[in-house]
């Protein structure tokens, strides 16, 4: 598989405040890429970033050579109207325009880009509603007229309608119910079976990726602290941080469980060090951290990548008390 | 609530019924006057109502009740003129400050703030008094100072769009700021500048009034509703009730315009 999009040492700031710092991540033409981190982890700013919606303040974005952060005024306009790569906001109530028909919506960037006559945009449209499973009578319909999951399958019409070859969704599952979750999930499976989209999934919530997705990249503080496989991720996690991950999420199966509280700091726990903004970004929160961890680790690895100092080394520092309090629990 | 819902209210459709025969009024007012609203006679200078003067006669024996008639497109005309003016420079850039950056915003609003500080009839003598005496110097002078409350408004009403996600996703497509003003926000902020410029006519109404009660825009015989007002008020020793009818014609006219305005008002008719 190719490199379909490039994130090299990305940096973003927001009053100061650094929100993503030196993230690399490379995205594969055809795969489902699931980006998992907790609240305020970066994920929307990351997915923001790509399509130029949060400021970019070091490093490059790009997308088959096209290096998306240099691209200003009438070419970026350009880019955005040939809908290669579309955003489908978190939000679906406040990502649609009230006042506007469903058909309205989904038509809209084939409205903007121009290049198609009613007739196509209205086959479009309707294509695009069937693809995602929505019945052709809501396209009169205003969102505020609609279920949430149709809102956000609507969201997702209005961003295939545009045929893109790389889809970041973020959050698509999240406000949803467990039939609409499936529905939405399978959906997107769907569209990289059967159209070849890349997809990127941003998610809070393991569980929702782990059916779908190839690779997962796991996000903390800003950085990526681990990348691969979605199946080895999730049953042998090299990084602390995704081992907890893994172990809080109930529903995703590991072949050596490792439970939770052995992988939080103890309530007496005291950091071997100060951490400033340079270090591991998980360092104040690590059981394992040590000196070491005042500098941020490099990224190891190519297909299966982790940024920690003790990859290796830190699960044979596991508590042994913890883990069999809870096995035998 | 919508606008087309508001306007079933009983207080919007009482309002729009006196709107309405204002605006015939307006239109039509010169033609079904029972007599000439210049025709001077001495004779009948200062009479109280009867049937052939509805509101009796002023001091130089004119119809009141004609006067008021004809001069009801004059007062119409020019309280609409300013509104259009303040509309003019208030509604684009209130939205040009949202959209074009900082720079821009900084400076309006400055300037905004500027004008803000100008009191409404001083200004518009000053203006006249440099521009000439005339009702459209100054209906502009007074649009100009209306321009600060449709600035502040548009601008509030689409501060929030700004940042809006289906706003962001129309950048996302490569649409222009126009395209995005014209279907994503516009439709928005309309029914908010609305009320506003219905409530701003009937301050402008009341403004018109003053400034021809001043002898500031139209000049004598000409009638306007503030004119018939201030030749009512000279003589207030004789007719003390005579003045109550023009005021209560400017009256009815800002209350309806403000009902209106409160029946439309987004969220919060009642």
């Amino acid at each position: 598989m190719s490199t379909l999009l490039a994130v090299d040492g990305l940096d973003v700031t927001f009053d100061r405040h650094r929100v993503l710092a030196d993230l690399s991540l490379h995205v594969q033409a055809g795969e489902i890429l699931g980006i998992i981190g907790e609240t305020g982890s970066g994920k929307t700013t990351l997915a923001r970033a790509v399509v130029g919606l949060s400021p970019v303040r070091a490093g490059r974005i790009t997308f088959e050579g096209t290096d998306l952060t240099a691209l200003r005024g009438k070419a970026r306009r350009a880019w955005r109207r040939a809908g290669q790569v579309q955003y489908v906001f978190q939000d679906p109530l406040r990502a649609l325009d009230p006042q506007h028909t469903v058909a309205r919506i989904v038509a809209e960037g084939l409205v903007v880009a121009g290049t198609l006559d009613r007739a196509a945009i209205d086959a479009r449209v309707r294509a695009a509603l069937a693809q995602v499973g929505l019945d052709q009578s809501l396209a009169a319909r205003l969102p505020g007229q609609i279920s949430g999951g149709q809102r956000q399958r609507v969201l997702l019409a209005r961003a295939v309608a545009l045929q893109p070859r790389l889809l970041l969704c973020d959050e698509p599952v999240s406000a949803l119910d467990a039939s609409n979750r499936n529905h939405v999930l399978r959906l997107l499976a769907d569209l990289r079976d059967r159209s070849g989209v890349t997809v990127v999934v941003i998610s809070h919530d393991l569980s929702s990726l782990a059916g779908i997705a190839d690779r997962v990249a796991v996000l903390y503080g800003g950085r990526l602290v681990e990348q691969g496989p979605i199946g080895r991720v999730l049953s042998e996690p090299r990084h602390p941080y995704t081992a907890l991950l893994t172990a809080s999420a109930p529903s995703v199966r590991r072949e050596h469980p490792i439970p939770a509280r052995a992988l939080r700091p103890a309530p007496d726990h005291r950091p071997v060090a100060a951490f400033g903004p340079d270090a591991c970004s998980y360092a104040s929160r690590c059981p394992f951290a040590t000196q070491a961890c005042v500098t941020a680790p490099s990224t190891a690895g190519s297909e299966w990548s982790v940024a920690c100092h003790h990859a290796d080394a830190w699960r044979s520092r596991l508590a042994v008390g913890a883990m069999s309090t809870r096995r035998t629990a | 609530m919508s606008t087309l819902t508001a306007v079933r209210l009983p207080s919007a459709r009482l309002a729009l019924s006196v709107l309405a025969v204002v605006t015939f009024l307006a239109v039509a007012g010169g033609t079904v006057a029972p007599h000439d609203p210049l025709l001077q006679d001495p004779d009948l200078a200062l009479r109280g109502p009867s049937l052939i003067h509805p509101f009796g006669t002023d001091y130089l024996g004119r119809d009141v009740f004609s006067r008021l008639l004809a001069g009801t497109g004059t007062t119409v005309v020019a309280a609409l003129e300013s509104v259009g003016v303040g509309l003019a420079l208030g509604v684009l850039p209130g939205l040009a400050s949202l959209w074009l950056g900082r720079t821009v915003e900084w400076v309006l609003l400055r300037a905004v703030d500027a004008v803000m500080t100008l009191p409404f009839i001083v200004f518009a003598i000053a203006v006249t008094g440099i521009l000439g005496n005339g009702l459209s110097q100054a209906m502009v002078a007074i649009g100009v100072l209306f321009a600060p409350l449709f600035f502040r408004v548009t601008r509030a009403a689409g501060l929030s769009l700004t940042r809006a996600h289906y706003v962001e996703a129309a950048e996302l497509f490569g649409a222009s700021r126009w395209r995005i003003l014209r279907t994503h926000v516009w439709g928005k902020v309309v029914p908010t500048v609305a009320v506003t410029a219905a409530q701003a006519t009937g301050g402008a109404l009341l403004a018109v009034s003053s400034l021809t009660f001043l002898g500031i825009g139209v000049q004598p015989p000409a009638p306007t509703w503030g004119g018939v007002l201030a030749s009512e008020l000279g003589f207030l020793s004789q007719q003390p009730w005579a003045p109550v009818i023009p005021a209560a014609l400017i009256m009815v006219a800002v209350a309806a315009l403000n009902a209106l305005a409160d029946a439309i008002r987004p969220g919060g008719a009642a």
